[in-house]
């Protein structure tokens, strides 16, 4: 029995077989095109050829110390230059209309096949060559994004190093106990989806790989944040008992699904969700949520190689506005930073991303890309009750652009004589200090505010919130945090606008009466924490914590804060 | 178009280092340049194609060049087998 400590991302016991997966796999779809997508095809060969000699030329740059190792990277390139190669791929393509990881594959397995049968021990290494570039070509076409789930069952747990944003939907589609991941973090995506179905998972479980054979039995402790390799009777004994109680607690909560949301003191909060993909509307429905306070719209755009059409997205934003009726769904419209769209536009190298060209900047910076998403929202808004808002804005200009846009897009749309409803309530997150300061100018410009906290504790305290060696500053009962959500709380309701709180914070049971006692409307949770954040709202008097308030304000620390709280 | 036989003299055969140096060489001319070893003819611009030939010492080869430049392409590969490389 071994035992390996992490971060606990959802909280929970999970018992399970190990299931480990190796993102170094290479995964070949194979995939026949169309006719039509021929040239595309070859196109997308020459490119990426392109990119990888590129990239191989810097490395022979670097690499002038080591006269092997610049002739390894040397005779790479020279068969990607290969005139050969380039035309056996292109038939490949066009004649045999395979797509390109397949054209690919077929090529170099070809090739090994060829040098594994040389008599010459000189040539047969060369094998590993091939493999290299084969290698080095498919991942970068693909990214990471492999089948490595061949046998993933609903025993499994899964152990990953990291869970990159392309893998996310493909993990959580499957039916597992769990999960843990040697490095990441409790405010990635992968964590937010896993929270929401309630799944135990853990991060930083250094060491875990190499400690762990597949098919090992394995628990994980999510209360406690630490996995248990190869339990002894006794110890899983305990934590059968530990997941029964569990399941219990599970069930008392699902009492509560048909209660409202009303304060002991009578003050009934909007308690909406959180939704990264589709699939998770399931939980939304199962947990009567009062609508969809933020609905990600990025899981539309990543992991992919071309961009949705309008058409696309309207049928994603339609289903889930009629699966919600009556109740509001509230779109975000794109919100990443520019390194996760390489592959579909054009983006120059940041060295800051975090403070680069993301969110609203991107689609200020991709008008046409913006309006379709705009468009599709306005069209869906025909079959339910939707609301927009947008990210990262920074101040009253980027909302007035925003504003002009949708004008724009419904004059386009009355042209071509496609219904949509243009009434629909206009929102702004607020997540960047400037926006906080100036929220009266901006609660002017729109109908209601939604405070992003990841992202506003993240630039309030400059703090990256994924860089571990530094998550000690990230706090979110920082006074900068707490006075910023309190300015703009009273800036909102003086001018008669609601405000929502859509970030991590208010799926924390501990900040949910602080949140409610500054005057937070609306809370917006991951659907897993639902019931939990009910639970504590309906036990909440909201005056016995704003007679505390003004002590709270005045606090010099978070820890001052926490220990009000 | 030249054709001109040759016998391969360096003792390791034609593995990954010499065939990227006619590759690497054939490639500065214009001419088409083919190699071919019994029944076997390959690119000789191409690395693939001429790591394939897999010859070994003492086999013969001919040299197939086709173009403006033709002459000056056979002229540098053939001193390239007669150095043996670069090998000894």
């Amino acid at each position: 029995m071994k035992k390996i400590i992490g971060n606990s991302v959802s909280t929970g016991v999970a018992i399970g077989k190990a299931k480990i997966i190796n993102k170094h796999e290479l995964y070949i779809k194979d995939k026949k095109i169309l006719k039509s997508e021929i040239k595309f095809e070859l196109s997308r060969f020459k490119e990426d050829v392109k990119f990888v000699i590129y990239e191989l030329d810097k490395l022979i740059q670097d690499y002038t110390y080591s006269k092997e190792n610049r002739d390894i990277l040397e005779s790479h390139k020279m068969i990607l230059q290969d005139p050969e190669f380039n035309k056996r791929i292109s038939i490949l393509i066009s004649e045999d209309q395979n797509c390109l990881e397949q054209a690919i594959n077929t090529y170099f397995t070809e090739a090994i096949d060829i040098f594994s049968n040389v008599n010459n021990k000189y040539l047969s290494h060369k094998v590993n060559d091939f493999e290299d570039v084969a290698y080095r070509l498919l991942s970068h076409i693909k990214g990471e994004r492999k089948d490595v789930f061949v046998d993933v069952d609903e025993n499994s747990i899964l152990i990953m190093e990291n869970i990159s944003p392309s893998f996310v939907t493909t993990v959580f589609d499957k039916n597992i106990q769990g999960l843990c991941t040697e490095r990441g973090s409790r405010n990635s995506h992968s964590s937010i989806i896993a929270r929401s179905m309630n799944l135990p998972m853990l991060v930083n479980t250094m060491g875990l790989l190499g400690n762990i054979k597949d098919g090992e039995d394995l628990i994980i402790d999510g209360n406690d944040g630490y996995v248990i390799i190869s339990p002894t009777k006794s110890v899983l004994e305990k934590y059968k008992a530990i997941y029964k109680v569990e399941q219990n607690i599970q069930r008392g909560l699902l009492k509560l699904i048909d209660i409202e949301s009303i304060t002991k003191d009578g003050k009934k909060i909007s308690l909406m969700s959180n939704i990264e993909i589709p699939q998770e509307i399931d939980q939304v429905l199962k947990y009567n949520s009062a609508g969809i306070g933020l609905f990600r719209t990025e899981f539309l755009f990543i992991d992919r190689d071309d961009l949705p059409t309008e058409e696309e997205q309207y049928e994603i934003y339609k289903n889930i506005a009629e699966q919600c009726i009556p109740n509001p769904v509230t779109i975000r419209t794109i919100d990443v930073g520019g390194d996760k769209l390489s592959n579909i536009l054009n983006i120059t190298y940041e060295q800051n991303p975090n403070l680069g060209c993301r969110g609203i900047r991107i689609s200020l910076q991709n008008v046409p890309i913006f309006k379709q998403q705009i468009k599709a929202i306005l069209r869906a808004n025909v079959h339910g009750n939707i609301k927009i808002m947008f990210p990262m804005i920074s101040g009253v200009n980027e909302l007035l652009k925003v504003k002009n846009i949708i004008e724009i897009c419904s004059k386009e749309l009355i042209n071509t004589g496609i219904a949509f409803n243009a009434d629909m309530e206009l929102g702004a997150m607020i997540e960047i200090p400037s926006a906080v300061i100036t929220s009266d100018s901006i609660a002017e410009e729109c109908d209601f505010l939604s405070i992003g906290t990841n992202d506003l504790i993240q630039y309030t305290l400059a703090v990256d919130r994924d860089n571990q060696s530094i998550s000690d500053y990230y706090k979110p009962t920082h006074p900068s945090v707490i006075r910023s959500i309190k300015l703009t709380v009273d800036n909102a309701h003086k001018k008669g606008k609601k405000v929502a709180v859509c970030g991590e914070m208010a799926s924390e049971k501990k900040y949910v009466k602080l949140l409610l006692a500054l005057g937070v409307d609306e809370l917006s949770v991951s659907p897993g924490r639902l019931l939990i954040i009910k639970k504590e709202i309906i036990d909440c008097d909201i005056a016995e914590m704003r007679a505390k308030l003004d002590k709270i304000l005045s606090c010099k620390t978070s820890k001052e804060i926490n220990k009000l709280i | 178009m030249i054709r001109k036989t040759i016998k391969i003299v360096n003792k390791l055969g034609m593995h990954a280092r010499p065939a990227t140096m006619i590759v690497k060489a054939a490639t500065k001319y214009r001419s088409e340049f083919r190699i071919v070893k019994s029944d076997m003819e390959i690119n000789g611009k191409s690395i693939m194609g001429v790591m394939t030939l897999a010859a070994e010492f003492g086999s013969e080869l001919e040299l197939v060049a086709d173009g403006v430049d033709e002459k000056f392409l056979i002229q540098e590969i053939v001193e390239m087998f007669l150095n043996k490389f670069g090998e000894e």
